[in-house]
């Protein structure tokens, strides 16, 4: 039997940097994963003559050669940015209240600044001191826990220890009145899947930072093509990864990670273990309970299963402009309440929800054939009410969700539904099936602040185990995919203390 | 330690997170309690295998037999008309699988119809017909596929263009849409040889009587001298003569390559926009030497090596031909890979070329990065040169 330094469960994200970065840093790696292919959620499918991206919309953190960001340094570790093609996006987005508000915001402070401003001139001065405080507020709070000032204080940081944890709507409201300009700034709420009502302003305002100053970004050939290459990355530099391979167990013994049975039976030995399974399912189904310490039962009783998506992926056969998709990314929402927009995920019905349509075709081109259109449209929903359908409802539910979803988009991209080629429905059972996610949750956890890495640290009380993943810290793709190097250096320091040499 | 306190408690706001954190843990949930059941939801829906009972065995015509398949100790999954099982089944120590259409409706899932017609040298399909008996346990996939109605955008008027046992969807479709009494006009164009072979003609005429929304016409190739019917192939002209609305009707082809080929190109020829011709990819893997796209100067029989390293690390070399697909080389040397629509479509079969030549028809749909890194889908490539493989 081969033995390793440490199995990495799951080829998601998380799984992949964590494999990268310890075969990188000369651990003998082996990868596992259940599927045929690298990704989890970082993949593609194809129908027809259309590729599908599945899951990455707007890639965050990334940056230019001349202003990188620190996703950028983190991939060009594994020789990322020379292998593949990133595309900057021009905007953030178009955003559509039928009849209210149409309105579309650049992707760099000036731009945005002004686009707001041309909308709702009345209320320059609060908008542009609004978005003063997003920056100030995250680079005091990059101070603090990035850069480490020894002698951070309240004091010393004053707006980040006066808004980081407020609802980032009760410091909105002391600049605006008027809920479509809230609207307008808060439509990236839906990264995260937390209302403005609850998402901690630190949150939001990473999320706005990262987005104005490094712009978002697409991947040439979609996500699945940096799943490829960091799996290339891993086997090239002497990992191993096996395939159609999931992992029933993590074998512990006196409180040490010591392997993992694999589906078929296989025991692995390895002194350490990454799992990119979900922490609910790397606690409660991978090891068996007499491992588990009480106390981490009841920090996960403590977070609850973030959305799923109900997500839509339509090949259409004309170019985007010809049914109006004028940008790549567009929110379509039938109110302008956050709270409201929030509440109907947790309904099967679809006709108020807040939809994100993604066109890649207008910042790259080749995203699908000449003189068509790749479009994605997701709609959060958490899996709840799904997982209770009897398997006879379902499928009916399933296309009557997106027949909804669909009236939507062709109110404000009318011939929409005439130019449709190929489409495919993914519910949240499709993303619990293909991700082995509880409730198929998108971004692991709620995001809500108690759920947070600065509430809940993802240390593991099972020696030689770490965590990665959307499950481990927050969801998205740049912190899911950070989230590895971060169990990689913890493993690392688990096996240098361990001794014995790699 | 740090002696220092913590910045975090310094912020606003964090004694009462803090508060909400802990009053969550006490009165949350227990997630022990769902232990497994993500697992049963999923297997309802989409099974990683099913293990059916052949409960009986209906002849449909001389070269032809209907399989029904039961489950025990479970419910079958839900489909949709047009979907199919992938079979698996081991014939002389060889392990492989192919895809049969459900013949029957899913209003009813007490069992799937799979209807299996005679290929000439046909490895599977003589199994099935031959060999399998009422009792007899088969292994397959859930439902997969996605040749169905998709009420999101196929309207409410479907033409069936049918070849030989092509039938088999139609025949789901047609079972299910009159017998749930749907808003929708069917129409089937069922090209076979003669009356003879034309499989379900009893049935599908009882339907057409009942259900005034359904017609279809038999189109004889070849008819014996008392056919009735009409007769040649569902060319232009026929389509053109018996569909009324061509423009605002979805069509769906379904039947061998040259008969799906000609169609599709008699429908280009009225007019008919891509998104409105619907194919079922099933073909024979020989299909390809009519590819106009297959190399000339290769022939089907040219010998080729393939070197393949499996993932023990083992390395295993054999020896086929040019015109044998990859999965089925690996399947004969006793190397068995996931696969289910053995078409090029699926991706289960995906697996990494190191070194060497393969032909990929069009139907093979590989994601733009995996060519780029020479995956292929190993059930529609064939081996142009040696091959260097390597099975992840």
């Amino acid at each position: 039997m081969t033995d390793f330094d440490v199995v990495v469960i799951g080829a998601g994200n998380g799984g992949l940097t964590a494999a990268a970065s310890l075969t990188k840093a000369g651990f003998k790696t082996l990868l596992l994963e259940r599927h045929n292919v690298p990704g989890g959620c970082a993949t593609s499918f194809c129908r027809g003559r259309f590729e599908f991206e599945v899951a990455l919309h707007q890639l965050s953190g990334y940056g230019q050669a001349d202003n990188p960001g620190p996703l950028r340094g983190f991939l060009s570790q594994f020789g990322i940015p020379d292998r593949l093609e990133f595309v900057d996006m021009k905007n953030l987005y178009r955003l559509v209240l039928p009849g209210q508000l149409d309105i579309t915001l650049p992707a760099d402070r000036e731009g945005t600044t002004q686009a707001l401003v041309k909308q709702f001139p009345q209320d320059k001065k609060a908008i542009e001191g609004f978005i003063d405080l997003i920056y100030r507020t995250f680079m005091e709070h990059a101070a603090v826990f990035f850069q480490r000032d020894p002698e951070a204080s309240a004091e010393k940081y004053p707006l980040m220890a006066k808004y980081s944890l407020q609802p980032t709507e009760e410091v909105m409201n002391e600049y605006f009145q008027n809920p479509l300009i809230k609207a307008a700034l808060g439509i990236y709420w839906g990264y995260s899947g937390v209302p403005l009502s609850k998402l901690p302003f630190i949150d939001y305002a990473t999320l706005y930072f990262a987005y104005l100053h490094w712009k978002p970004a697409y991947i040439r050939h979609g996500s699945q093509a940096l799943s490829n290459a960091l799996l290339e990355y891993i086997l090239a530099n002497g990992g191993q990864a096996r395939f159609n391979c999931g992992a029933r167990k993590i074998l512990v013994e006196d409180g040490r990670v010591v392997g993992v049975e694999t589906e078929y039976g296989d025991v692995i030995k390895a002194k350490a273990v990454v799992s990119n399974a979900s922490s609910i399912d790397t606690y409660v189904e991978l090891i068996d309970e007499e491992h588990v310490p009480q106390e981490q039962f009841k920090i996960l009783a403590g977070q609850t299963v973030g959305p799923s998506s109900l997500t839509i992926f339509v090949g259409l056969d004309c170019e985007p402009h010809e049914v109006g998709i004028n940008d790549t990314t567009n929110f379509i929402i039938s109110d302008p309440d956050t709270d409201k927009q929030f509440a109907s995920m947790s309904r099967l019905d679809t006709r108020d929800d807040y939809l994100l349509l993604s066109c890649y075709n207008l910042d790259d081109p080749q995203a699908s054939p000449p003189g068509t259109s790749q479009v994605c449209i997701v709609d959060l929903k958490y899996a709840e009410p799904w997982l209770t359908l009897s398997p006879s409802e379902y499928l009916q539910v399933k296309f009557k969700a997106a027949d909804g979803i669909l009236q939507r988009v062709e109110e404000v991209f009318p011939g929409f539904r005439d130019h449709i080629e190929e489409i495919e429905v993914g519910t949240p059972l499709t993303h619990m099936r293909y991700t082995n996610s509880p409730g198929g949750a998108i971004y692991g956890f709620d995001q809500f602040a108690k759920n947070s890495n600065f509430f809940v640290p993802p240390t593991s009380p099972i020696k030689g185990l770490a965590l990665a993943g959307a499950w481990a810290g927050p969801g998205g793709f740049q912190p899911s995919l950070m989230s590895g190097g971060s169990a990689a250096r913890a493993i690392k320091r688990y096996l240098e203390q361990l001794g014995g040499g790699k | 330690m740090s002696a220092r306190k913590d910045i975090r408690e310094e912020l606003k706001g964090y004694q009462e997170i803090k508060k909400e954190m802990e009053i969550c843990q006490k009165y949350g949930r227990d997630y022990r309690t769902q232990r497994g059941l993500k697992a049963a939801i999923i297997d309802r829906l989409h099974p990683r295998q099913l293990e059916l009972t052949v409960s009986e065995i209906i002849p449909e015509n001389a070269n032809t037999k209907t399989l029904r398949l039961t489950a025990s100790g479970r419910a079958l999954p839900p489909f949709l008309p047009g979907q199919y099982i992938s079979v698996t089944v081991q014939i002389d120590g060889v392990r492989t699988s192919r895809p049969y259409s459900i013949s029957s409706s899913p209003t009813q899932t007490a069992y799937y119809d799979i209807t299996v017609g005679r290929v000439k040298d046909g490895f599977v399909s003589n199994y099935l017909l031959d060999e399998v008996k009422a009792g007899d346990t088969l292994i397959t996939s859930g439902p997969l596929g996605n040749f169905y109605y998709n009420p999101l955008f196929h309207g409410t008027k479907l033409v069936f263009l049918a070849g030989g046992t092509g039938i088999t969807p139609f025949m789901s479709m047609i079972r299910t849409f009159t017998d749930q009494n749907l808003d929708l006009d069917l129409l089937l164009l069922y090209g076979c040889r003669s009356v003879k072979d034309a499989l379900f003609l009893q049935e599908l005429k009882e339907r057409a009587e009942r259900h005034p929304n359904f017609k279809f016409e038999l189109v004889l190739s070849e008819p014996d001298p008392d056919d009735q019917g009409r007769t040649g192939l569902i060319d232009a002209n026929v389509i053109k003569e018996l569909v009324d609305d061509i423009g605002g009707s979805t069509f769906y082809i379904c039947g061998p390559s040259a008969m799906q080929k000609f169609c599709t190109g008699q429908l280009e020829s009225l007019g008919v926009r891509r998104r409105s011709i619907r194919r079922e990819a099933f073909t024979s893997p020989n299909d390809v030497f009519y590819d106009p796209a297959w190399p000339k100067n290769v022939s089907p029989d040219q010998p080729v090596i393939l070197t393949v390293q499996r993932p023990s690390g083992e390395t295993v070399t054999i020896q086929t031909q040019a015109g044998e697909p990859v999965l089925t080389a690996l399947e004969k040397a006793g190397l068995t890979i996931p696969n289910a629509c053995r078409t090029g479509e699926c991706s289960l079969c995906r697996i990494k070329m190191t070194a060497g030549e393969v032909f990929q028809p069009s139907t093979a749909l590989v994601r733009q990065s995996d060519r780029l890194l020479g995956y292929i889908h190993s059930c529609r490539a064939y081996p142009l040169t040696d091959l260097t493989l390597v099975i992840q």
